[in-house]
């Protein structure tokens, strides 16, 4: 019983790692504040090899240890310690890259059921207007939220319903204006179908309907003038881009909210975490398409007033992200 | 304390993570009221970023004001989920506002976060907590219905984290994340390295003498002696020695030590007391018989 050795058990186990726990403290700190990637291959080496040995101490600790100060600085230097040894890896533009060259159109093939009910949705829709559009002009004022419409409808004449298609001066008649506040409340539209699709789908499926009921009167509006093909082609150079950015969103939506009906033999909180997988690539295409469209937009519409060019630009946009869905990301599996 | 023990073995405890190493971690779950300051704090710091570039470019009068709104428009857009995003990706789970408070995301399975399910939580975030704000922040009395559902929404959100242990919104929940306060490791001074040898010889105890208490007896009162060793004025304190006075009486009372303890010796008197108590419980723990406290055995009589 002389000089250290005098020391209880659980003070000399303390007393032999003291200085690698410290080392790793500091390591882990220095992880945290300037990241992974700016220490040096030893340091990096060190912290990973640091905390596995801290883990076992902390183990052992639990066991013969009751010193609750050291139990609760071991409890914590671990912790901190594993949250910077799993720390995310990738870049950023690494995962972009990933996202952009692969899983996002694998995610659109995985999941075309849902994506196709979300097309379904609002095609029913657009038909469903039109048909009530020819049906009762009247329709119109009830399907067609009036701040979208502007001025548009019944009973504007058919030369104004010309103008607002082929704008001269686009800044005058404020259709800047208008199409960056189409463009807000159509991606305003995109956000609430995907968010509302967890609440077992019908909100999603409603709204893109309701959307489709919009465009099918206002197209029923404009056939009926004898402008069909003007607004075909109106619609399409940026339509073809934003609507379908909608259906997608839709599609995410109903993917989640078919998560929570049928959760199979999952939990639906686990069903819901793996239909988020998919329909959170998928609101990102609709995310990307959307600035896109507004893109277009904002170039495009205003600077193309022929009506054929629009309809070629549009429908190749269209096909060029078609093309991304189906080719995209094969060549590596 | 044994029953709370029991409620740990039933419900698997929200506070653990399990790393890959396989040594449970206890990592405190975030207060709701911390979230909210944080969520707060990036929602400032964006908004400022994102004004201070549009009054840039108003400024220096490149465009005309109709692109300028819709420039505006487009970046108070996008620079909501990507900065979210990229920013919990490059500081592993935290953003400004989380770093300032001290929380951090963690993924539910003890793995490192996946950039997916960082999108996954901040897109959900986009009609947890954006849309609902707007929507209580453009609320008029003209339309009822519109505000009723608003509120409701508004208070759907709020209840969801509260139903569960782990405080998660929906998108954690989709995600498989949840968020934490971080640990900070603070060590010190082990109590049992630092008793001087004479103090230790000054105070003997014997085996039957220290069966009498457990582990929480022994952890009340290391907090007890690093208090004094903390706050060395509190030593002149009438009260505190008051306190220590009674705490030696009843140790004293309950062993059956026999000797009087002087005055001055008290802290000295503890510290011997503790160390020797440890030693032996960590003793019995190693040959398997943990002492969870004075209880540990039945025909003890309570004291």
């Amino acid at each position: 019983m002389e000089e250290p050795t005098d020391l209880i058990r659980s003070a000399r186990f303390r007393k032999e790692r003291e200085a690698d726990w410290l080392r790793l403290e500091a390591l882990a700190t220095k992880a945290e504040t300037q990241g992974l990637r700016r220490m040096s291959f030893g340091e990096a080496r060190d912290l990973a090899a640091l905390y596995r040995e801290a883990t076992t101490s902390l183990a052992i600790a639990r066991e013969i240890s009751l010193d609750k100060g050291l139990l609760l600085y071991l409890e914590a230097l671990t912790a901190r310690a594993y949250l910077s040894v799993y720390a995310p890896q990738e870049s950023a533009r690494g995962i972009i890259g990933r996202f952009l060259s692969k899983s996002g159109p694998v995610a659109m093939r995985k999941s075309w059921f849902f994506v196709l009910l979300g097309f379904l949705s609002m095609g029913l829709g657009l038909l469903a207007g039109y048909l009530l559009y020819f049906d009762d002009p009247a329709w119109f004022y009830v399907l067609m939220p009036p701040e979208l419409a502007g001025g548009r409808g019944p009973d504007a004449t058919t030369d104004y319903l010309r103008s607002v298609i082929y704008q001269d001066d686009p800044d005058v008649s404020g259709l800047g204006a208008f199409a960056t506040f189409l463009f807000s409340h159509n991606t305003r539209i995109a956000i609430f179908v995907f968010g509302l699709g967890v609440f077992l789908c019908a909100p999603a499926i409603a709204l893109t309907f309701y959307n489709g009921l919009a465009i099918g009167a206002f197209v029923g509006l404009h056939v009926d003038r004898g402008l069909g093909w003007d607004l075909f082609g109106w619609l399409s150079i940026h339509g073809v881009t934003e609507l379908s950015a909608i259906c997608i969103a839709c599609g995410g939506g109903i993917q989640l909210g078919a998560a929570v009906l049928f959760p199979v033999q999952n939990t639906r909180a686990e069903a819901l975490r793996i239909a988020g997988r998919d329909a959170a690539k998928l609101a990102i295409i609709a995310a990307i398409m959307l600035i896109a469209a507004a893109l277009i937009e904002g170039f495009g519409r205003q600077l193309i007033q022929d009506r054929n060019a629009r309809l070629i630009i549009g429908w190749t946009i269209g096909g060029l992200w078609l093309m991304w869905f189906i080719r995209g990301g094969r060549a590596q599996s | 304390m044994k029953r709370r023990n029991k409620a740990k073995t039933a419900a698997p405890d929200p506070n653990v993570l399990l790393p890959p190493e396989g040594v449970p971690l206890h990592l405190a779950v975030a207060g709701m009221g911390a979230r909210v300051v944080a969520q707060i704090t990036d929602i400032l710091i964006t908004r400022i970023v994102a004004s201070a570039l549009v009054v840039l470019l108003a400024v220096m009068d490149l465009t005309s004001p109709q692109t300028l709104w819709a420039i505006s428009a487009l970046l108070f857009f996008i620079i909501r989920i990507p900065y979210y995003v990229l920013t919990e990706l490059a500081w592993n789970g935290q953003t400004i506002g989380k770093r300032m408070l001290k929380i951090k995301v963690v993924s539910r399975d003890g793995l490192s976060l996946s950039a997916h399910a960082l999108v996954v939580r901040n897109l959900m975030k986009e009609a947890e907590i954006f849309l609902p704000g707007t929507l209580l922040l453009t609320l008029d009395a003209a339309s009822p219905i519109a505000s009723l559902i608003a509120l409701g929404w508004v208070i759907g959100t709020i209840v969801v984290p509260l139903t569960n242990k782990r405080r998660q919104r929906l998108g954690d929940m989709i995600a498989g994340t949840y968020v934490i306060d971080l640990p900070t490791p603070i060590l010190l001074r082990d109590l049992a390295q630092s008793v001087p040898k004479p103090v230790k010889d000054k105070f003997v105890f014997l085996s039957h003498q220290l069966d009498h208490y457990g582990t929480l007896e022994l952890q009340t009162l290391e907090d007890l002696l690093r208090a004094q060793e903390n706050r060395p004025a509190m030593q002149t304190n009438a009260r505190n020695k008051a306190t220590l006075d009674s705490v030696i009486e009843k140790i004293r009372n309950k062993i059956g030590y026999a000797d009087k303890v002087q005055p001055a010796d008290s802290v000295a008197f503890l510290r011997a007391f503790y160390n020797a108590q440890r030693a032996h419980l960590e003793q019995k723990q190693l040959f398997g018989e943990r002492r969870q406290d004075k209880f540990h055995a039945d025909n003890v009589d309570q004291n």
